[in-house]
């Protein structure tokens, strides 16, 4: 082998090298990368998840604020404390039961207030063909 | 051919240099992940392994109609390392102990103790370790967190912890029951629920830091938590509401030892209501005696009274031996004779100059009439009736630690217990059993099990499973049982026992119940002995609504009320018919109960008429 030959073939062999670095270089470099990413994503998911956690403390913690609220007693008291008069009411007296549909009988009871002495009257002029 | 770009010794050097690299790489590589590997590995493992608990919610119970009775929330458990204290964070205690609820005094107390001594008290070594944790509370609520976090007092930090909560407190308590600051169910609905009401823990496999937070992208393995099924009830809040106010209302007018009131649909057998006197609050259970925890409706056992008296009038007339109207019987004779021998017949507290009829024996209440009864049917057909509504046995309430009550068999009774068990005493029987016996007959005959779990949904609310009512067995005919309807409407009119439960035009059929008590009293002998008493008394009233189309069963049973009731005894129809007549009043607007008979005048207000 002569000295010409001898030198391309080492540089030849330092161009493969370098080559063969800069391709494994981009390997482990894309490999961090993608490690770096996935730490990334997993970070976020990770604040998400406690985020998530912490919507459900709050939602949970609210949950029972209106539960609480909502109890008899504490409805009773509100009712007291601010007037507003609420109360049940009596069967007896104030609930009154039918038998029958009430539309009809509110129908029925609206046309005789109509047709009863008194009621004014306004008649009215329908003209055939007429569409207003 | 290029002569090259770099000369020869360059050209070695710099590939040697190389190779040399590339070579102690792969070297250390080698040990790295070959030789050294099994040795690594354990130390990373132990050094950087977590397995971290992800805790499942438990479920919430919730009321008929999906009010929160027991919920879980967040509190965090604050505490502090005195040792990393700063002193220009001393300015901001006040606020702190003001957030924390907790004096000043206190709170310097607690973190300006640094260290405490190591052995016992008896010992007199001065040795001492460091406080490095020192708890200020264990229930502060995430809001206050925040701000507690706010202050930026370093060294104060919390820890997040479930907490069960029943937001309405006392109510439906004994129901309900609680799960300790341990986390265990002890008590209740939390108890006999708590297979579904817990879920399943999950759990990740990762890494954490140097500083132990985790690093998320080493997660491996991951197992979600499944949160607890939700248990929807049979009671309803605002039943149970009405329920306790008339129990408060009770217990302030007649100071009685223990009572209870206890509602239900008759039909299916669901509770609506349960109430027990004395009660407690759920929140702070810690510090309710055990009395007071007691689930009176089936762990405690009375004798019922005048109650029972259902059983013999039902077996008579289930059997055909009698009819409401026939044969009549003499309730005035004290002695009568049964099976060859003369049988002493049991007081009345009142004297009927004329023979009465069952209904009259039913409306009247008369001790002698039912033991009559008892006598035509015979101890054994008897004793069956007393089994088939449900007496001596448990009836499968799920809370509570239930007992079955006392009935001895027939072989066991002496000669005067066929005349006084049909009246209600030589026998013992909880709330709860004394309740489904009533609802035998507001059943058509079906003597049903007493359920207060309605549905369990899963953590988005949809239906897993849904609870019907079941039948344990039939007692009487559908035919029996309307008639005993009939006739214990007839108990709440003029000349009855229990006119004052009587709600007009709702047809109100029960029995009252004075029972007196059995107390220890010192004989002639000296010796120790129990007998009725004449000045204490159970109290109850047991009955349903519209008699002819049962839709609700009420039972109000107050124990020890002679001190402050009516001339100083406590009549069932004086104390607890009333309440049962009021509860029966608001639960007709609330569950839209309709009157059975018409009520004209709604019909003249319809039509404009004036009233």
């Amino acid at each position: 082998m002569n000295k010409t030959d001898h030198h391309a073939f080492v540089s030849q062999l330092l161009v493969y090298a370098l080559v063969m670095i800069s391709f494994t270089g981009s390997i482990g470099l894309g490999t961090v990368w993608l490690r770096n990413q996935i730490a990334q994503t997993a970070n976020s998911i990770k604040v998400l998840e406690t985020r998530t956690a912490e919507a459900e403390r709050h939602l949970a913690e609210t949950t029972t604020l209106i539960a609480a609220e909502q109890s008899p007693d504490i409805l009773i008291r509100r009712n007291d404390e601010w007037h507003l008069g609420l109360i049940a009411p009596d069967f007896r007296t104030q609930i009154v039961r039918i038998n029958e549909n009430p539309v009809d009988r509110l129908v029925a009871k609206s046309r005789r207030d109509v047709f009863a002495s008194g009621a004014k009257v306004r008649l009215v002029k329908f003209v055939m063909g007429d569409s207003q | 051919m290029s002569k090259g770009f770099a000369s020869n010794y360059r050209i070695v050097v710099l590939a040697v240099g190389i190779f040399l690299c590339f070579g102690g790489v792969g070297v250390r590589l080698l040990f790295l992940h070959v030789i050294d590997r099994d040795q690594l590995v354990r130390y990373i493992d132990k050094a950087r392994r977590q397995v971290t608990e992800d805790k499942a919610r438990r479920g919430d119970i919730l009321d008929a109609r999906g009010n929160v009775l027991a919920t879980s929330h967040t509190l965090v458990v604050v505490g502090a390392d005195p040792l990393v204290l700063r002193k220009e964070d001393e300015s901001k205690w006040p606020e702190l102990a003001s957030l924390l609820d907790m004096p000043l005094a206190e709170l310097k107390k607690n973190l300006e103790a640094k260290t405490r001594p190591t052995k016992a008290e008896d010992d007199t070594s001065d040795e001492v370790q460091d406080i490095r944790w020192v708890k200020l509370s264990e229930d502060v609520t995430e809001k206050t967190y925040e701000k507690i976090t706010a202050l930026g007092v370093k060294g104060v930090y919390g820890e997040r912890t479930y907490r069960r909560a029943y937001p309405h407190n006392q109510l439906a308590a004994h129901v309900i029951g609680y799960v300790n600051k341990e986390g265990s169910p002890a008590a209740g609905i939390e108890n006999y629920a708590d297979f579904y009401l817990r879920g399943q823990d999950g759990w990740r496999e990762s890494e954490k830091d140097g500083r132990q937070r985790e690093m998320a992208q080493f997660r491996t393995r991951e197992v979600p938590a499944t949160d607890g099924y939700s248990v929807v009830l049979s009671i309803d809040s605002a039943i149970q509401h009405i329920v306790e106010r008339e129990m408060d209302a009770i217990a302030k007018k007649f100071l009685p030892v223990k009572a209870t009131i206890i509602v239900s649909d008759p039909k299916t057998g669901f509770i609506l209501a349960l109430a027990n006197y004395p009660t407690f609050n759920l929140n702070e259970f810690n510090k309710a005696d055990m009395a007071s925890q007691r689930n009176i409706a089936v762990a405690d056992m009375y004798e019922p009274g005048s109650t029972f008296k259902i059983v013999a009038s039902s077996g008579a007339l289930n059997e055909g031996l009698v009819s409401p109207e026939s044969p009549r019987f003499d309730c005035s004779i004290d002695k009568i004779d049964y099976k060859g021998k003369t049988r002493g017949l049991p007081r009345e507290d009142h004297h009927f100059t004329t023979p009465l009829n069952t209904a009259e024996i039913i409306s009247h209440s008369s001790n002698r009439g039912a033991a009559q009864l008892a006598m035509l049917l015979g101890e054994d057909r008897f004793f069956g009736y007393a089994r088939a509504f449900g007496f001596g046995q448990l009836t499968g309430f799920p809370v509570g630690g239930e007992i079955d009550g006392q009935m001895a068999a027939p072989a066991k009774w002496d000669g005067l217990t066929i005349t006084r068990m049909p009246m209600g005493q030589s026998v013992a029987a909880t709330p709860i059993q004394m309740h489904m016996a009533m609802g035998v007959i507001a059943s058509g005959g079906l003597l049903m099990r007493p359920q207060v779990i309605r549905e369990v949904r899963d953590a988005k609310g949809e239906r897993v499973y849904r609870f019907d009512g079941v039948a344990r067995s039939r007692a009487i005919t559908e035919r029996t049982a309307e008639t005993m309807a009939f006739l214990l409407s007839r108990v709440t009119l003029t000349g009855g026992t229990g006119v004052e439960a009587a709600i007009p035009n709702f047809q109100v059929a029960g029995k009252t119940g004075t029972t007196q008590k059995l107390v220890p009293v010192i004989d002639s002998r000296g010796r120790s002995v129990l007998r009725y008493s004449d000045r204490d008394h159970v109290a109850s009233f047991v009955g349903f609504f519209p008699a002819s189309r049962p839709q609700i069963a009420i039972s109000v049973i107050v124990d020890g009320a002679d001190a402050h009731a009516p001339n100083g005894i406590a009549y069932g129809g004086a104390v607890a018919a009333p309440s049962f007549k009021r509860i029966g009043e608001q639960l007709i607007q609330y569950l839209d109960i309709k009157p059975v008979m018409e009520i004209n005048r709604s019909l003249l207000v319809m039509g404009g008429a004036k009233l």
